[in-house]
C-alpha cells in the first residue's frame, strides 16, 4: 500500500535517520569494539595489539572462577525469573479482583519497580546485617528472637539473599504486564465458563492461562534478559566476594575489566554473554514477528 | 429443622472437627510449654585445683546435697566452673564453683494456675475456643447463621491471640530476669514476683528468688504455637457451620489479609530507608540502643547531606535524565511515526533491530562503551551519559510510541494531508496532541530509567562533581565506614520523586509494553 504520507521514496528513511544514527553510534559501535577487542591482545594499560584468535576466550573459560560464575548465573536467572513470574502472576490475579483499596495496592506494587536498584540493594544490605541490621532489630524487639541471628553466615546464604532481592524487585514488572493481559480478557469468557460449571481451577487452566499467555511470554523473555544483565544487586551486596563465589557473569566481567584490568578475557566474556543474549532475543523476535504476521 | 434434615453430613463433620479440636487442645496444654534450669545450690571453693584433696571433699559434699534434692523429687545436675588467676606473687590460684541446677519443665496447665499475665491470656484463649465450640454446635443444630458468625469471630480471636501469648510469656521471663539481675526493684517486678515464684519454683524460693531469677536459663517450647492447629480446626468448623455466605466472607478476609501482608512486605525496605534516614549516627550501628522507630528524629541529616554535594548530584541526575529524555524523544518520535504510518523497504528489518537492541544491556558492552567515549572525548561528561541513556532507551521509546500511534486512526491526518497540510504539519497538529498520554508515558519511563542508571555512570564518571545521584550516594559507604543515615537520607531524596512519577504512568506503561509486543 502506498500511503498518502509517503511522497518520495526516500522520505521514510529520513524520518528514521536520527534514531538510526543514535543507535549506530552508541549501540552498534560498542558492539563492534567489543568484538574487535575480544580477538586482540590487550596490554594492561589498555593498548590494543595484534589479532590473537581465541586466546582471550581460552583465558576466560579456563580461569578457576569461571565454572562457579556460570553456575551462579544460571541459578540466578532461573530462580529469579521462575519465582518472580509465579509470584507476579498470583499478584496480578489478586489485583485483577475488584476490592476496596485496589488502587492503593497497585500504587504500592509500583515501589520496587520505580526505585533505583542500587538504593534497594543498599537497603537490603543494611537489613540483613547481623550486628545492627533491621531484620534482627525488629525480630528482637518483637520478642521472636533471643539473640541476634547471623543472616549471612555463608556465601551460599548471601547469594540466596541476593536472589531473593532480585525476585522482589522483579515481581512488579511481571505483575503489571500480566495484569494488562488479564484486563483485556472479555468477561463473557468467564460467564460462559461459569455456565458450563467450571470451578476456579478449571477457569484458570482453560480460560485465563491461554488468554494471558502472550503477555506472559513477552514478560518472561524480557525478564530473562533484564535479570541476566542485572548488575547493581550483586555488586552492592557482596561485590562477588569471597573470591568470585557469588559473582554472576556481568559482575565478574565488570570486576575483570575494571578492577583486575584484564580487558582481554573480559571482552571475551562480553562476547559470550552477548551471544547468549542474542539467542534469547532472537527467540523473542521470532515469536513477536510471527504474531505480527498472523495479525 | 430444614437444615437438619437437608444436610446431615456437614453436621457430623462439624461434630468430628470440634471433638478433635477439643482433644488436641487438651493434649497440647499438657505438653511442655517452658523448659528452664534454676540454681538450687552454689558452693564456692577457693584455692582448689581440679583433682586435689580439697576438690574431692567439696565435690563429695556437693554430691550429698544433690542426693538430697533427688530424694525430694527434683531432677538436678551438677555444673562446675573453674576460674584460674595468677596473683601478685606469680602463683596460680584456682577457684572452683559448684552449682546444682534443676532442669525443670512447665506445661500449659501449670501456666494456667500461676497467675502471670500470660496465664490470663491462655485462659482467655481457652474460654474463647470453648465458646466457639459451643456456638458452632448450637448453630449447626439450630441452623442459625448469627450464632455461626459469632462462633467464627470467637475462634478467629483465639487464633490471633496464640502468637501473643508466646510473645508475652517470653517478655515476662526475659524482663524479670533482666530486672532481677540489675537489682532493679520496680513495682512491675513486685507484682510479677509471687506469680513467677509460684510458676517456676512452686513458692519455695523465698528470699533467694532474685538470685535464682537472675541465673535463670530458659527455653520456650513450640507447644503454644502448636495450639494454632486446634484453633484453625475450630475456625474451619465454624465456617462450615455458617455455610456458604460465610465462606465467601472468609475468602474476602483472606484476600484482604494477604493483600495487606504483601503490601507491608513490599513497603518494608522503604520503611527501613525512611526511618534510618532520620536516626542519629550512633543509633544506626548499635543494636542495643536500637528501637524500631528512632528514639530521636534527626532531621538535620537532610541538611548535612546537602552540604556534601548531594544537591549537585541531584542536579546532575536531573540534567542527564532530562537530556536523555529529550534526545530519545527527538529521535524516537519521527522513527515511531514512520514505522506506524509509512510503508517502506527494510521496515521489518529495522523493527527487528529495534526489538533486538532492547536486549543489549550496557553492562555487557561496558568495555566498548568506555573506549568509544574516549575516542569521542565524551568520557567523564554529562553529555556522554545523556547519549548512552538515550540510545539504550531508544527501543522502548520507539516501541511505546509506535503502539500509541498505531492505536490512533490515521484518517484525520490523511484528510489534512489531502487538504494540503504537510506531513510534518499533520503530525504536529493532529497526531501528537492525540497521542499525548502515550508520549508522556514514554517520557517519564525514559526519564526514570536514566535517573536510576548506575553501571555506566560508575565506569564513565570519575570527577566528583559530575556524578549522578545513584553513584554519588556510594560516597557515604566507604570500605571501613558506612554512614547509613546519610546514605539513606540521600536515597530518600532520590527515590521519592521517581516513585511519584512512576505511579502516574503505571497504568499506561504496562499496557504499552505488552501491547507493543503482542499486537504490533
Amino acid at each position: 500500500m502506498r500511503s498518502v504520507f509517503v511522497r518520495h521514496r526516500w522520505e521514510p528513511y529520513l524520518w528514521i535517520l536520527p534514531s538510526i544514527l543514535l543507535m549506530l553510534v552508541f549501540v552498534v559501535f560498542p558492539i563492534g569494539i567489543v568484538f574487535r577487542l575480544a580477538f586482540s591482545r590487550i596490554s594492561r594499560a589498555g593498548v590494543v595489539g595484534e589479532f590473537i584468535g581465541l586466546k582471550n576466550f581460552q583465558d576466560a573459560v579456563s580461569s578457576t572462577a569461571f565454572p562457579q560464575v556460570m553456575l551462579n548465573t544460571a541459578f540466578w536467572v532461573v530462580s529469579v525469573v521462575g519465582l518472580s513470574t509465579l509470584i507476579g502472576f498470583t499478584c496480578a490475579m489478586v489485583l485483577n479482583q475488584p476490592f476496596r483499596g485496589r488502587k492503593i495496592a497497585r500504587s504500592i506494587m509500583v515501589f520496587p519497580w520505580a526505585a533505583s536498584l542500587v538504593i534497594q540493594a543498599s537497603v537490603w544490605n543494611y537489613i540483613i546485617k547481623m550486628e545492627y541490621g533491621n531484620l534482627n532489630n525488629i525480630l528482637l524487639n518483637l520478642g521472636f528472637l533471643q539473640n541476634a541471628v547471623n543472616w549471612r553466615a555463608s556465601y551460599q546464604i548471601e547469594f540466596i539473599w541476593e536472589c531473593a532481592v532480585g525476585i522482589i524487585v522483579t515481581i512488579p514488572f511481571v505483575t503489571f504486564t500480566v495484569l494488562s493481559g488479564l484486563q483485556s480478557i472479555d468477561a463473557s469468557y468467564y460467564e460462559a465458563a461459569t455456565v458450563d460449571g467450571a470451578g476456579f481451577w478449571n477457569k484458570l487452566r482453560h480460560v485465563t492461562i491461554p488468554l494471558v499467555k502472550p503477555s506472559l511470554t513477552v514478560s518472561t523473555v524480557l525478564n530473562i534478559i533484564y535479570v541476566f544483565n542485572s548488575f547493581p544487586i550483586i555488586y552492592t551486596i557482596t561485590k562477588g566476594a569471597p573470591a568470585n563465589k557469588t559473582d554472576t557473569m556481568v559482575t565478574y566481567l565488570y570486576m575483570l575489566a575494571f578492577y583486575d584490568q584484564r580487558k582481554g578475557p573480559a571482552t571475551a566474556l562480553s562476547v559470550i554473554g552477548f551471544l547468549i543474549l542474542c539467542v534469547a532475543s532472537g527467540c523473542y523476535m521470532l515469536m513477536t514477528m510471527r504474531k505480527e504476521d498472523s495479525l | 429443622m430444614k437444615t437438619l434434615s437437608a444436610n446431615p453430613v456437614p453436621r457430623r463433620r462439624i461434630l468430628l472437627l470440634i471433638l478433635s479440636a477439643l482433644l488436641l487442645t487438651i493434649l497440647l496444654c499438657s505438653l511442655t510449654f517452658l523448659r528452664f534450669s534454676s540454681q538450687l545450690y552454689v558452693k564456692r571453693s577457693p584455692n582448689t585445683f581440679v583433682g586435689d584433696e580439697k576438690y574431692k571433699t567439696v565435690r563429695q559434699e556437693v554430691e550429698l546435697q544433690l542426693e538430697d534434692f533427688r530424694t525430694q523429687g527434683t531432677d538436678a545436675v551438677i555444673e562446675e566452673q573453674v576460674i584460674e588467676r595468677v596473683n601478685s606473687k606469680n602463683e596460680t590460684t584456682s577457684l572452683v564453683i559448684f552449682t546444682i541446677c534443676a532442669a525443670n519443665s512447665r506445661s500449659g496447665w501449670n501456666l494456667l494456675s500461676a497467675g502471670l499475665p500470660s496465664s490470663y491470656l491462655l485462659a482467655l484463649i481457652l474460654v474463647l475456643s470453648a465458646a466457639a465450640w459451643l456456638l458452632t454446635l448450637c448453630s449447626s443444630f439450630s441452623g442459625n447463621r448469627a450464632l455461626g458468625i459469632a462462633s467464627f469471630a470467637f475462634s478467629l480471636a483465639a487464633f490471633f491471640l496464640i502468637p501473643v501469648i508466646f510473645n508475652r510469656l517470653n517478655l515476662d521471663l526475659s524482663r524479670t530476669a533482666a530486672l532481677a539481675q540489675s537489682g532493679g526493684d520496680t513495682a512491675a517486678l513486685d507484682r510479677l514476683r509471687p506469680a513467677l515464684d509460684r510458676f517456676l519454683f512452686g513458692s519455695t524460693a523465698g528470699d533467694q528468688l532474685d538470685s535464682m531469677l537472675s541465673a535463670l536459663k530458659y527455653n520456650i517450647c513450640a507447644a503454644p504455637f502448636l495450639l494454632l492447629l486446634p484453633a484453625f480446626i475450630t475456625v474451619c468448623a465454624s465456617v462450615l457451620a455458617a455455610c456458604r455466605p460465610l465462606k465467601k466472607t472468609l475468602l474476602r478476609v483472606a484476600l484482604y489479609v494477604s493483600v495487606i501482608l504483601f503490601s507491608l512486605f513490599i513497603l518494608y525496605p522503604f520503611f527501613v530507608m525512611f526511618i534510618t534516614a532520620f536516626r542519629s549516627n550512633t543509633e544506626t550501628t548499635d543494636m542495643y540502643f536500637l528501637r524500631i522507630l528512632p528514639s530521636r528524629w534527626v532531621f538535620s541529616n537532610l541538611g548535612d547531606i546537602l552540604k556534601r554535594n548531594v544537591l549537585r548530584y541531584l542536579g546532575n541526575s536531573l540534567l542527564i535524565s532530562g537530556g536523555a529524555t529529550i534526545i530519545a524523544l527527538l529521535c524516537g518520535i519521527p522513527a515511531a511515526y514512520a514505522m506506524a504510518r509509512m510503508d517502506f523497504r527494510g521496515k521489518k528489518a529495522y523493527l527487528g533491530f529495534v526489538i533486538m537492541s532492547q536486549m543489549f544491556s550496557p553492562v555487557v558492552l561496558l568495555v566498548g562503551i568506555s573506549r568509544l567515549m574516549n575516542t569521542l572525548h565524551l568520557n567523564d561528561t554529562l553529555m556522554g551519559l545523556m547519549f548512552i541513556n538515550a540510545a539504550f532507551n531508544q527501543a522502548f521509546a520507539i516501541w511505546l510510541l509506535r503502539g500509541t500511534f498505531v492505536s490512533i486512526s490515521s484518517e484525520m491526518e490523511q484528510a489534512a494531508c489531502i487538504d494540503g497540510c504537510s506531513v510534518l504539519g499533520a503530525m504536529l497538529r493532529i497526531l501528537l496532541p492525540m497521542a499525548a498520554p502515550g508520549i508522556v508515558t514514554t517520557l517519564i519511563f525514559v526519564f526514570i530509567n536514566a535517573w536510576n542508571e548506575y553501571t555506566v555512570s560508575t565506569v564513565l564518571i570519575s570527577t566528583q562533581t559530575n556524578k549522578p545521584i545513584t553513584v554519588g550516594i556510594t560516597q557515604f559507604s566507604s570500605f571501613n565506614m558506612i554512614e547509613w543515615q546519610y546514605l539513606f537520607a540521600a536515597a530518600l531524596l532520590a527515590t521519592v520523586p521517581v516513585i511519584i512519577l512512576f505511579m502516574l504512568i503505571e497504568k499506561h506503561l504496562a499496557a504499552g509494553l505488552t501491547a507493543g509486543g503482542v499486537k504490533g
